[in-house]
């Protein structure tokens, strides 16, 4: 791959007229899945030799391991292999190597796993390993980050300096603080000083799950050359593949040796990033060379030892002018962020980057406190660090507004971000449609508009918030496509982004498929195998719409100039006067002139001497952000330029609540969210629909609980509620704004997080507005609600 | 403690040795080879195994295979032999599903209402398919499809 | 995961082979919709050596009436009595708490005799069945007996069958005119297992049942309370003494699901409501079957 094609997007976002951007088109996967032909990795055939493992978890938060007995397991019948930490001394991560394939002498949270069982059928390998003795000395947890950061507190990873982490993390060597992210800008002295009113309190969020419907599974097979395949459930194919090369170098494994197949996949939202169980597969595979084995996590595996979204502790300091000009914020985040932190103390950098929210702040102090504690590791989860410090600055917004006696949404309205502001980190805001997106948000609920329920005993409430969020990404994450045309003008792109749902292949279609003047319905896209798919970072930070967007524009322009040069080659045709129509080439000099591309994108075409020009059409193309850096001053994070751009919008929602039960019901929601361009605005009002669901359900029902042990207490779907259809808004209005985004594809951001971000504030804003009771710890259930409005909370 | 069922999987007869412990959703998965019914929580709450038994809708996770003796499965490959249904096709053209996994048990819990209520009102819909999760998709472009394919009506498809 | 544990598996045809069978093998487990037996297999939760599918024996998969009493086969699923015309004709407040449970897949299985036979404290059935004064039918090795309702629940997950005694139905004397109600406190719309349960029974002349769910160690009925209302219409007793009477009456407990106080808030709650609703139901009016009053 060459550099000649990077930037071509801008070409291709100078089109003017358009046939398959910005329409509905139905996606490329329909018929797959809803004729159970997609498959995903459960689904895939293995034969008779596939092996099943069970996992030996801790059942306590802290303890040290005295010993394991595994003799009655390996005496059962059909039992191949029981494996403990010391088969796998390595540590594993992504940004900090601080994970174990299996735990070593200490287990540092319930669930963690102790030990597996390889067996020839499911039943006897969890039967085995039901078998397994391991003796324990008990210790006592931290489950809170602020005990946690005690001087006296124990030490959760005493070797916290000797981990290798990437440069942008700031672990502090003898305490439990694993990163800390430190946003200065402004005199922050000065904005307190100048402001007629500070307001300061505290929020909390708890931990969440992502509850994707399908577990995660891996089936990994070392075959006797000395090839490692795995067939995972992942949104990070490549990444995947680096953690596992990285993690069993000791056994002599490189990137080439290793394959990973993924298929369809049944849901992520950030919880089949990066590298969790799958590890315990590939190490497993290594020990019984020739046999796939599989590990399928069950749902209550799936809550406990995957990766969780962190919970965090908030204190606010705002300060602003009569006028209602924000002066100053001051922003301690303390982060539970679990026993390991490979992946989550990105979220914890990424929030301490942007805590101001889409305002512009002149004095800015930002502390993101990245806390280990004996609770399952933390990690990404759809809004990666936003959605929780949304929930504290953006309730907070609203009461200094009201300290103000100003309208929430006009103080926003004056301080909300707009393009060539500066950021905390100090580089300039993104083109934004902000203020739009207020501005029709706050019409889509009647904003400024009283409404009083039927029902004397309810009341109803309106809320209206911000919200904003950036990719966090490596500076150098990227995205490439490989793009063939087949005989008869139809086409297979190859990619490694993954389709989560988002419709992220059809999207890929529509891009080729724009430039090349072929129906999307012609072109599949398929789904990632690193043998065969070229590189992507990983189906994350809402980015592949953008990058792996820009990597198939460029594949697609190049395969284009190479269709001009054979048609200039055979027909004399200058290639500037050509252009592409229904499948065909076409010239702008010679209307009479007209050669469908099946003609010749694989056998060429013939000259009058019978002779051939051309051959296959393959093209490739990538794309990397080459203007960001993550090198910047650690106490102040000046300097660098960490992220791509923000995308940012408003929500509103319009609620009905129930004085005497606290029930709370959506009547109205409506989010209004800058893409950038709508490439397909049918999937992004689905991403709209269904993210607003999922934020709704974080501040309304769900939440994860813990006993003293740090064990889960609603590890399953009786207990940790998420949405049904009956828990959906009365209605959602999604809006579209376009403020084109220079450097995407077509002029596209990405959106596929933003839409939870906003629903917890605008929750607790709007059950205020109705009952005038502020609830500053999520999730704001009906029983905090009723038991505050009868004074029976505490 | 072999027991050999015979059962009728989506029209064929099937005679299976399970044990007693294997459930109905093991069995069609891994004996019959029929894969849309998917494994989501193994305790009723997900209704992604969602099949129909003698037409009505369970939960193949709670069922016993060897309960299934003498019994009619039905599944999403079922109910499409003779092409896509209306609500499949509905479905597929509104984008009514994302990541597709719930999506079988969503089709056969619809496929149930709509054979006893061919127009069902939206909180009927609703109610038909609050037992089977989807994560992604905020149910409301399922309800409108349903909606949509009870409009057209089934045809001669069924 | 997979049940690992190994049973046999037995179907009787009739309820002697039946009994036969559970004499045999002691400590097995009855099998009948199996959406709550199957998942105690497969936690462990339950370990017996036989397990006895009851689906073969005919007739139990009947709702009938006769001779002024209302008969709920074993075998009888929610979705059917959520179908049946005599029980919403005549045991309406049952049929609106059969709404409640869980979700149709899960509705087309479960059984209101194996509801009440699993005995958790939130069982939807127990508080209808309470105020509609059933009784349950056993057969066993000393032959038949019938168990009231109000003698059935013993603890959570305990009830009053004996070993070998297999449920033969559940018989409901015909109330006659009534109103009824049963409101459920979840934590949404969607499918939960009640925080609290209420039926209320309201019948000519003021006189009412009253019975709660998930809030004590069995579903109950609540004397104390019927005996303040009687004679008085719904919204006549004086609400202090009223939220006072149910604080005495019940006994919640802290959990992931809910907390003891806003068990507490809502029981009081919940009762005004569905006595409300009750009353205007017995009159012809107040919300239809099925439109929950909270």
């Amino acid at each position: 791959m060459t550099d000649t094609y990077v930037g071509k997007a801008d070409e291709a976002n100078a089109m003017e007229t358009l046939g398959v951007i910005g329409k509905g088109t139905p996606r490329i996967d329909g018929l797959d899945k809803l004729t159970g032909a997609a498959e995903y990795v459960d689904d895939m055939d293995f034969g008779p030799a596939l092996l099943h493992a069970a996992v030996v978890e801790s059942p306590y938060g802290y303890a040290r391991i005295k010993g394991i007995d595994a003799s009655k397991a390996e005496a059962l019948p059909g039992v191949v292999k029981v494996v403990t930490g010391k088969d796998f001394p390595y540590t594993f991560g992504m940004y900090m190597k601080d994970r174990y394939v299996f735990a070593q002498d200490v287990v540092r949270f319930a669930g963690e796993q102790v030990a597996a069982v390889i067996a020839r059928d499911a039943r006897t390998a969890k039967k085995a390993a039901s078998l397994v003795e391991v003796d324990y000395e008990v210790m006592e947890p931290l489950l809170d980050p602020m005990k946690a950061l005690a001087d006296d507190a124990v030490l959760i990873h005493p070797d916290l300096e000797d981990y290798e982490h990437v440069p942008w993390f700031f672990p502090k060597a003898g305490t439990n603080i694993a990163h800390w992210r430190k946003t200065r800008r402004g005199d922050l002295e000065a904005g307190f000083a100048e402001a007629d009113v500070i307001l300061e309190d505290e929020y909390t969020v708890p931990r969440y799950a992502h509850c994707a419907i399908e577990p995660h599974v891996v089936v990994a097979r070392l075959d006797k050359a000395h090839r490692l395949t795995l067939w995972t459930a992942s949104q990070s194919p490549y990444t995947q593949r680096d953690v596992f090369a990285q993690a069993l170098a000791p056994l002599g494994l490189s990137h080439k040796d290793i394959r990973v197949v993924t298929p369809y996949v049944g849901g992520g939202f950030g919880g089949k990033a990066g590298v969790s169980m799958e590890i315990i597969g590939a190490a497993l595979a290594t020990v019984v060379p020739g046999r796939p084995v599989k590990v399928r996590w069950t749902r209550e595996q799936e809550f406990t030892n995957t990766y969780q979204r962190q919970g965090v502790r908030a204190r606010i300091r705002l300060g602003a002018k009569k006028d209602g000009t924000i002066t100053a914020l001051e922003h301690d985040l303390y982060w539970d962020a679990g026993a390991y932190v490979e992946y989550g103390a990105n979220v914890v950098n990424a929030a301490g980057l942007s805590a101001t929210g889409p305002y512009r702040v002149p004095a800015v102090k930002i502390d993101s406190l990245c806390v280990y504690t004996n609770l399952p590791p933390g990690g990404p989860y759809r809004g990666f660090g936003y959605s929780e410090f949304h929930f504290g600055l953006e309730s907070h917004i609203t009461r200094m507004a009201q300290e103000l006696g100003m309208d929430p949404v006009e103080f926003r309205k004056k301080n909300a971000i707009v393009e060539g502001d500066t950021l905390a980190y100090g580089e300039a805001m993104n083109p934004s449609g902000l203020i739009e997106a207020i501005d029709k948000t706050a019409a889509a609920i009647d904003w400024g508009v009283e409404e009083t329920s039927d029902d004397p005993t309810k009341a109803i409430g309106k809320g209206l918030c911000l919200f904003w969020k950036a990719p966090a990404m490596p500076p150098n994450a990227s995205s490439a496509s490989f793009l063939k045309f087949n005989e008869d003008g139809s086409m297979n792109i190859t990619v490694s982004g993954m389709e989560l749902g988002q419709g992220y292949l059809t999207v890929m279609a529509q891009v080729a498929s724009e430039i090349l003047a072929v129906p999307p319905e012609k072109i599949r896209v398929e789904t990632p195998d690193t043998d065969r798919n070229p590189y992507e970072w990983q189906t994350v930070a809402s980015h592949v719409t953008w990058s792996c967007g820009n990597a198939v524009a460029a594949a697609a322009l190049e395969a284009r100039e190479k269709i001009y040069k054979v048609v200039h080659d055979a027909r004399g045709y200058e290639e500037g006067s050509l252009y592409l129509e229904d499948e065909k080439v076409k010239c702008d000099t010679d209307p009479d002139f007209e050669l469908p591309l099946a003609e010749f994108v694989v056998g060429g075409i013939m000259m009058p001497d019978g002779t051939y020009r051309g051959g296959p059409i393959v093209a490739s193309g990538k794309f990397m952000p080459e203007f960001t850096s993550a090198l910047s001053d650690p106490e102040t994070s000046q300097g660098g330029h960490p992220n791509v751009h923000y995308t940012v919008g408003a929500a509103g929602v319009v609620i009905e609540v129930d004085r005497d039960t606290g029930k709370i019901h959506v009547k109205k929601a409506a989010l209004a969210a800058d893409v950038g361009r709508a490439i397909n605005p049918v999937l992004i009002e689905g991403q709209i629909t269904g993210g607003l669901l999922q934020g709704l359900a974080t501040v309304l029902y769900e939440d994860m609980r813990f006993d003293a042990q740090g064990r889960l207490l609603n590890p399953t779907f009786t207990d940790y509620k998420i949405p049904t259809s009956k828990d959906v808004p009365d209605q959602i209005i999604p809006i579209i704004i376009e403020t084109p985004q220079p450097d995407g594809p077509f002029g596209a951001r990405g959106v596929g997080e933003h839409t939870m971000i906003a629903a917890a504030p605008v929750i607790g804003d709007a059950v205020a507005d109705a009952l005038g009771v502020r609830l500053k710890e999520m999730p704001i259930t009906a029983e905090r609600v009723a038991l505050a409005v009868a004074g029976m909370d505490d | 403690m072999k027991h050999t069922i015979e059962m009728n999987v989506n029209g064929e007869a099937w005679a299976v040795d399970v044990a007693p412990g294997e459930t109905l959703l093991e069995v069609l998965r891994e004996k019959v080879g029929v894969k849309s019914p998917k494994i989501g929580c193994e305790r009723g709450d997900c209704g992604s195994c969602t099949v129909l038994y003698d037409g009505k809708s369970v939960r193949a996770c709670l069922v016993l295979a060897v309960e299934a003796e003498g019994h009619e499965i039905t599944t999403l490959e079922g109910i499409s032999h003779d092409g896509l249904t209306v609500l499949q096709e509905k479905m597929v053209e509104l984008s009514s599903f994302q990541c597709g996994f719930c999506a079988p048990g969503i089709v056969l819990s619809v496929h149930e209402l709509l054979q006893e209520r061919p127009d069902p009102s939206a909180d009927e819909v609703k109610e038909a398919i609050s037992g089977n999760l989807c994560r992604c998709t905020g149910y409301d472009p399922i309800v409108d499809a349903v909606l949509e394919a009870a409009r057209i009506g089934p045809g001669d498809r069924g | 995961m997979t049940i690992a544990h190994d049973f046999a598996y037995l179907r009787p045809a009739t309820v002697p082979d039946a009994l036969a069978m559970l004499a045999d093998h002691r400590g097995a487990m009855v099998l009948a919709g199996g959406t709550d037996v199957v998942p105690w297999l497969r936690d462990d939760a339950i370990t017996p050596e036989t397990v006895v599918d009851i689906k073969d024996i005919a007739g139990f998969d009947a709702i009938d009436v006769a001779d002024g009493v209302l008969r709920i086969g074993p075998l009888v699923t929610f979705s059917d009595l959520i179908a049946s015309p005599v029980a919403a004709e005549h045991v309406p407040a049952l049929v609106e708490a059969s709404h409640t449970v869980a979700s149709v897949g899960v509705r087309n299985r479960a059984t209101v005799v194996g509801n009440i036979c699993s005995a958790v404290p939130s069982c939807d059935a127990g508080p209808p069945l309470l105020v509609y004064e059933a009784a349950v039918e056993v057969a066993g090795p000393g032959g038949e007996r019938s168990i009231p309702v109000l003698e059935w629940f013993l603890g959570p997950r305990t009830q009053a069958l004996a070993e070998g005694e297999l449920v033969t139905g559940i018989t409901i004397p015909l109330p006659g005119a009534h109103g009824g109600c049963y409101a459920k406190l979840s934590r949404y719309r969607g499918e939960d297992l009640a925080q609290v349960g209420v039926a209320v029974l309201a019948l000519p002349g003021n006189d009412y049942r009253v019975a709660f769910g998930a809030v004590g160690p069995v579903p109950f009925r609540a004397p104390a309370i019927e005996e303040r209302l009687a004679g008085g219409g719904p919204g006549d007793a004086d609400p202090a003494a009223l939220d006072a009477l149910v604080d005495e009456a019940i006994s919640p407990i802290d959990d992931v699901r809910a907390s003891k106080e806003y068990r507490t808030h809502m029981s009081r709650v919940m009762l005004r409501r569905s006595l409300a609703a009750a009353a205007a139901r017995l009159d012809g009016g107040g919300p239809p079957y099925g439109e929950q009053v909270i």
